[in-house]
């Protein structure tokens, strides 16, 4: 890491140390937005990634809203063909697979914005107190945190499952923020490890800077996209916890999700022998792809626009 | 100051002699490793254990002293029905909780996992141990197919990485390591099963056949293979693409390399170079990618009607099967600690910088 930035500051006059007496605030600003802008025209599919995942937002505030509380149900076409009046079909109870999916994603997106806040909050905070104070705390919590990554999470949750039923979308982030910290933690801190020796750091510490400002004005600004681009990938890692522990069934179906879909389409629905359950099976499927797709563009594009050396030679 | 130092010092004795054996590479260097990571892993296998029996014992109902009580009114004595019951789950029902933690420990640490509920008298060992296979030789055959897929492909993503088709390779694994892979083995049997049946939807092998060493029930055991080796290898080769990508390009901007280009030295020679200098790190990352492959066997083994350990789980927690809940997890556990452990055994084999001192 330290040697790409030093590379880059030698190619890159304009952030050479010592040579940005000129350059003010404003201008760097500019300069950034003009780089967000020259990465997203470039490869303009980093703008449907902003489109979709801006599109899933809407669905989970305002998809619960444009449907009555008890979808309704048409007994006469049961697992109902796709449709104009029913794009995806209809379910076992003749409910229109759209709105389910459209009613279900504020669950979902519920429990990867818990689930992302925590793990970022937990992650940063023990990474940066371990990178920054080193010495002792620094090894207890690296140990801490190879537990943290070394227990099987999947399996840990479904064992939870069997005295913890997971009642709201925030305790079900709590738990899955409680147990995902452990990646964030460490890169944090070795990021912090080798920021804080570097010479804008050490400057701040001959100037008699506090630690507050030193961490909060200093250190945390330059890791801030990389702590955003892993708060995305985080609710990647959410949806496919929570959504995976409802479709195997372990617990209880107290609300409508993806993961209920998934469970009764195939389990119930015969979506894996049968054609027919086939749509009731693809569309929460879809839904999936198209959140990860959005998210995985958009973190492509911060990276590239963050992370210099990504660029073309 | 250490972490910079070791750090420095590090790079400076990988510069001056790459390849020979450094003089700290003695036995007992790679012997205090080794200890090192056994005694973290058994740490790990204890934090583990603790937490299945806090599980047990906190699932709401209370099996255990439930299942004690129903055989004391079946006509058991008192202390008939205490062993019956401390067979099943390793630790007596009644007594404090530090007795029956003591307890547990004790049969766990006689490789004693308790009896099945659900199989009646059938020991847990016995049952995880016929699961494992199912489990381990398509997590294996999925890890190194998507290894060798994964890496081969990072190289082109990474010196292609301004162009069409490095973009392309890099979203691919971008999605795939993203995406769950319940949707990825949904989807390949939607497809390939429903949709277009070409491959049997579910299960190890066909019933027909006679199991034994005959090419009918080896076809068939391959047959049902393909569908959730391809998901195991799909699931893992997003983040073999992304982690070979970025460490190629990381190799890429070294001065060897300029080095070796200036020299005139044929593509061929430098792109070993590169690959074998961008493949080292990657071996911390297979332990991380089998425990995730442990964890996705749930899913696959779910969808595809696989007899192994994630099927097992789940049939043990909606059956209240609880010992082999309890079981089943911590062999799972011990499964990738072991695996962690050869993981890091093959890195100090293979990275000479890393045999430097005990430093873990």
């Amino acid at each position: 890491m330290s040697i790409m930035t030093n590379a880059q500051e030698t190619t890159d006059p304009r952030s050479a140390p010592g040579g940005t007496p000129g350059v003010t605030r404003a201008t760097l600003r500019r300069n950034f937005w003009r780089g967000v802008w020259r990465v997203l025209r470039r490869k303009p599919s980093r703008m449907v990634g902003v489109v979709i995942v801006a599109g899933f937002a809407v669905m989970g505030v305002a998809g619960p809203l444009l449907y009555p509380d008890h979808l309704p149900r048409d007994d006469d076409a049961l697992y109902a063909p796709p449709s104009l009046r029913h794009p995806f079909g209809t379910d076992f109870e003749g409910t229109d697979v759209l709105a389910l999916v459209i009613t279900g994603a504020r669950y979902v997106l519920l429990t990867g914005l818990a689930t992302a806040v925590i793990t970022v909050a937990l992650g940063t905070l023990i990474g940066l107190f371990a990178g920054f104070r080193r010495g002792r705390w620094d090894t207890v919590l690296m140990r801490v945190t190879d537990v943290n990554l070394a227990i099987p999470g999947l399996p840990l949750l479904l064992v939870l499952s069997t005295v913890w039923k997971f009642e709201s979308p925030l305790e079900m982030g709590l738990v899955l923020g409680l147990l995902g910290w452990g990646g964030i933690a460490r890169a944090v801190r070795s990021q912090t490890l080798s920021l804080r020796e570097r010479g804008f750091i050490e400057a701040a510490r001959g100037l008699g800077l506090p630690t507050t400002h030193i961490i909060g004005r200093e250190l945390l600004p330059s890791m801030a996209p990389y702590i955003a681009m892993n708060m995305l990938i985080a609710v990647t890692g959410a949806v496919y916890a929570q959504v995976g522990l409802f479709f195997l069934g372990v617990l209880p179906f107290e609300s409508n999700n993806w993961g209920v879909m998934l469970n009764l389409a195939v389990f119930n629905g015969g979506a894996l022998t049968t054609a027919a359950a086939l749509p009731y099976l693809m569309a929460p499927l879809l839904a999936i792809l198209l959140l990860t797709l959005g998210i995985v563009l958009i973190v492509d594009a911060m990276d590239e626009i963050f992370n210099p050396r990504l660029r073309e030679e | 100051m250490t972490p910079t130092l070791r750090g420095r010092a590090r790079s400076k004795t990988s510069k001056t002699s790459p390849t020979s054996p450094t003089s700290s590479a003695s036995p007992k260097a790679v012997a205090r490793r080794v200890a090192g990571h056994v005694a973290r892993g058994l740490a790990m296998i204890w934090v583990v254990a603790t937490i299945s029996f806090v599980i047990i014992r906190e699932i709401p109902g209370d099996p255990v002293k439930g299942q004690y009580e129903s055989l004391i009114q079946k006509g058991m004595s008192p202390e008939q029905a205490e062993r019956a019951t401390a067979v099943l789950y390793g630790f007596l029902p009644t007594g404090s909780l530090w007795e029956q933690y003591t307890g547990y420990i004790n049969s766990l640490l006689h490789l004693d996992l308790g009896r099945s509920l659900s199989t009646p008298g059938v020991e847990v060992t016995t049952l995880i141990g016929s699961a494992a296979r199912w489990t381990v030789l398509p997590v294996l055959a999925g890890t190194l197919l998507s290894f060798l897929l994964g890496v081969i492909m990072g190289v082109y993503a990474a010196i292609k990485r301004s162009g069409r088709l490095g973009d392309v390779l890099a979203l691919s694994g971008s999605l795939l390591h993203g995406v769950p892979v319940y949707v990825i083995g949904l989807l390949l049997t939607a497809i390939f099963a429903t949709l277009w049946p070409i491959m049997p939807s579910g299960g190890p092998v066909d019933v027909e056949h006679v199991p034994g060493l005959n090419p009918g029930y080896l076809g068939s055991l391959a047959h049902h293979a393909v569908l959730p080796v391809v998901t195991y290898t799909l699931a893992s080769y997003g983040g073999w693409i992304l982690a070979m990508k970025s460490n190629v390009v990381a190799v890429l901007g070294d001065d060897f390399i300029l080095a070796a280009e200036l020299r005139g030295l044929k593509r061929g020679i430098v792109f070993r170079y590169i690959a074998r200098n961008a493949i080292l790190p990657l071996f911390t990352v297979l332990a991380l990618s089998i425990g995730m492959l442990f964890g996705g066997s749930i899913f696959i083994e779910q969808i595809f009607n696989y007899p192994g350990l994630g099927l097992l789980l789940v049939g043990s927690i909606s059956s209240r099967d609880y010992a082999l809940m309890g079981g089943t997890f911590l062999v799972i556990t011990i499964g990738i600690v072991v695996a962690n452990i050869v993981a890091d055994l093959l890195y100090t084999a293979i990275d000479p910088r890393v045999r430097s001192g005990g430093a873990a």
